[in-house]
């Protein structure tokens, strides 16, 4: 076994919890159910990979086989790499018999005429997904198995996620052996980013709970809160204020679970505005500004901003519009003409 | 008050973290460096303690204590005092460099209301900063405390200094490339964090302070609030969040940065008499 695939492999078990080695290995199934049992798993994870490694060279285990290792990892643990969304194009509306095989061979096709040196494999789920690893070398070189790219492609849909890795300028061949693989005829970057793969799909995909305006549910009623002893109109006001803000959150976030983003950026080329009594900057160029919002679930976080306190509700489209349009990078210009509040986003 | 910037370059973009200290008594500037040999036999003790947390091979800390005069404010300012902890490897051959692990040193710039006000045994140098492992920190914090009956404490540095920083620094005029103007924000009290960052292009924060600043060379609180209403405002304009509501948490720009938990990190030399002056007075109301 060649040297440089052994200590791949050695490396990749080491970044498996130890509870998970053995599954993981299972689900592999390079090694048989026996080879497994010999195995102990009570050792310090160093020596675990080493016997592992070992029982690699009896199998004669080459790059291939340590790739679908490495696509069985990066599967499991998807969300700790930066996933980004890119939708591809067709010119008809044929919809065309998806043949896996076929796909395959393209891909792989297009990328060797182009690059001598690359690492190509599959691995198909059953949610539909098909899952391609690509290690990349250059013609003199050898492929880079330590920085790979993954594609993961749902065949029944125009969605390309990808996990460039950091040798950036492989992106373009990969984007195009895809769209020559699968009979698409142009592909571009979303402007949508997250480490949850799943919240990505779940948001082009519309899996999550959309707004609805048809049925408001009759407000719960307030049990909990206690009748101030003074003036009831109070109490009254209060009440109508929170129900207002819940109904218009309802409206625009829906009843059930926000997909899961990290982050939402915005790039603001607009213009400063303030009461002129104020006496303040008045510049007929835009004042330029990016903000970014970060929170380890950022629907759920904005949801709550106008129930604390903390935002009017309804709460900006700017951020409401997240979701259903599919993005969480934004440049936003001043719309030009009858509504000088309202803004354009490119 | 013109601080060679040859010998001050060391203070530059580092993160420094804050403390005040109450005055030092019976500190003399002669003895420095008895108190530097003092102060690595207190630490060589503490570590047969087992007090520090060292792995490995059996290491010697070198202790430097020495005067930078150029930094100080005014006549009536202490000059500063500087403490290196350097590492020694026993193992290591002869000529083999020291390794500098930790500083910290002690400041007045124009500290005259406390030192005004304090009798003679006393040696006023409220502002301390360190940077290096706590570990270090502690140690040293602890034998001066003994030596000199002084107080430490951390510096946090609030919203409302925070705000008055980011606004005085935005004002400075800028070299050809600076960078942006950012305040960072935290919200309080929500189902999950969140965090805004808000950063604003330099050559625009800067006109906007400018025609919100009415006396050049003065500033005062009503100005720092306007100029942050607008920033709020314009902020509102686009998403309807109350950022006044927020927890404004740090403030970066190209001058220093400065975050709530009294963190700091100056990046112009032209500006460090300004910046710790600043913090000498946020050190001397903590004090007071």
């Amino acid at each position: 076994m060649d040297e440089t695939v052994a200590e791949y492999i050695r490396r990749t078990v080491l970044k498996i919890p130890r509870d998970e080695i053995k599954t993981m290995l299972q689900k592999w199934g390079f090694l048989s159910e026996a080879q497994l049992q010999t195995l102990n798993f009570h050792q310090i994870k160093d020596n675990i990979s080493q016997e592992v490694v070992q029982l690699c060279e009896e199998n004669s285990a080459d790059i291939k086989q340590a790739a679908v290792l490495d696509i069985i990892y990066n599967h499991i643990y998807q969300n700790k790499r930066m996933w980004s969304v890119y939708q591809m194009k067709k010119t008809g509306e044929e919809l065309e018999y998806f043949d896996i095989t076929d796909f395959k061979k393209k891909f792989k096709g297009r990328l060797r005429s182009a690059l001598k040196n690359v690492t190509i494999t599959f691995k198909e789920y059953e949610d539909n997904a098909i899952w391609i690893r690509v290690a990349w070398g250059t013609p003199y070189k050898k492929p880079n198995q330590y920085k790979p790219s993954y594609v993961v492609y749902h065949s029944q849909t125009p969605y390309v996620f990808i996990s460039a890795s950091v040798l950036k300028s492989n992106l373009p061949l990969l984007c195009q052996a895809l769209i020559v693989a699968s009979n698409y005829h142009d592909i571009r970057e979303m402007e949508l980013r997250s480490h949850s793969l799943n919240s990505l799909k779940d948001i082009v995909f519309k899996r999550y709970s959309q707004n609805f305006q048809t049925y408001y549910p009759k407000p719960l009623q307030e049990g909990n809160v206690e009748p101030e002893s003074g003036d009831i109109r109070i109490v009254q006001e209060n009440r109508s204020e929170k129900e207002r803000i819940h109904r218009l959150n309802w409206e625009v976030f829906g009843g059930g679970p926000q997909p899961k983003l990290e982050f939402a950026q915005y790039k603001l080329e607009t213009m400063f505005k303030s009461d002129p009594k104020m006496g303040v900057l008045d510049k007929k160029e835009p004042f330029r500004c990016l903000v970014k919002f970060s929170s380890p679930h950022l629907l759920e976080s904005l949801k709550s901003l106008a129930p604390a306190g903390m935002a009017d509700a309804p709460l900006s489209p700017l951020l409401t519009c997240i979701p259903h349009k599919a993005r969480n990078y934004f440049k936003i210009r001043e719309k030009k003409g009858l509504f000088p509040e309202s803004f354009v986003s490119p | 008050e013109n601080v060679d910037p040859q010998k001050t370059a060391f203070l530059l973009r580092k993160a420094w973290t804050l403390y005040s200290v109450t005055p030092l008594y019976r500190f003399h500037r002669a003895r420095l460096r008895d108190y530097a040999r003092l102060l690595s036999a207190f630490i060589a003790a503490e570590k047969q303690k087992g007090l520090a947390v060292e792995v490995g091979v059996e290491l010697d800390i070198k202790v430097a204590v020495s005067s930078l005069a150029d930094l100080r404010g005014s006549e009536q300012d202490q000059a500063a005092v500087l403490v290196q902890l350097s590492l020694r490897s026993r193992a290591s051959s002869r000529n083999s460099e020291d390794k500098l692990v930790w500083l910290g040193w002690f400041c007045s710039m124009y500290g005259d209301d406390l030192s005004e006000n304090v009798p003679e045994d006393f040696t006023c140098l409220p502002l301390f900063l360190t940077h290096g492992a706590e570990s270090y920190t502690s140690m040293v914090g602890s034998w001066f405390q003994k030596t000199f009956d002084c107080c430490f404490r951390r510096l946090a540095i609030s919203p409302l200094n925070l705000s008055w920083m980011v606004a005085m620094w935005a004002g400075c005029k800028l070299d050809r490339a600076a960078s942006a103007v950012e305040l960072v924000f935290s919200m309080p009290r929500l189902s999950q964090p969140l965090d805004i960052s808000y950063a604003i292009h330099p050559e625009d924060a800067k006109a906007l302070w400018d025609t919100v600043q009415k006396t050049p060379g003065e500033i005062t609180q009503e100005e720092v609030d306007v100029f942050m209403d607008c920033l709020y405002a314009h902020f509102h304009r686009h998403f309807k969040i109350h950022l006044s509501a927020a927890k404004l948490v740090k403030v970066s720009t190209v001058v220093a940065s400065a975050h709530c938990d009294g963190i700091v990190k100056i990046l112009h030399s032209q500006y460090l008499p300004g910046v710790l002056m600043l913090l000498t007075e946020l050190a001397i109301s903590q004090i007071q």
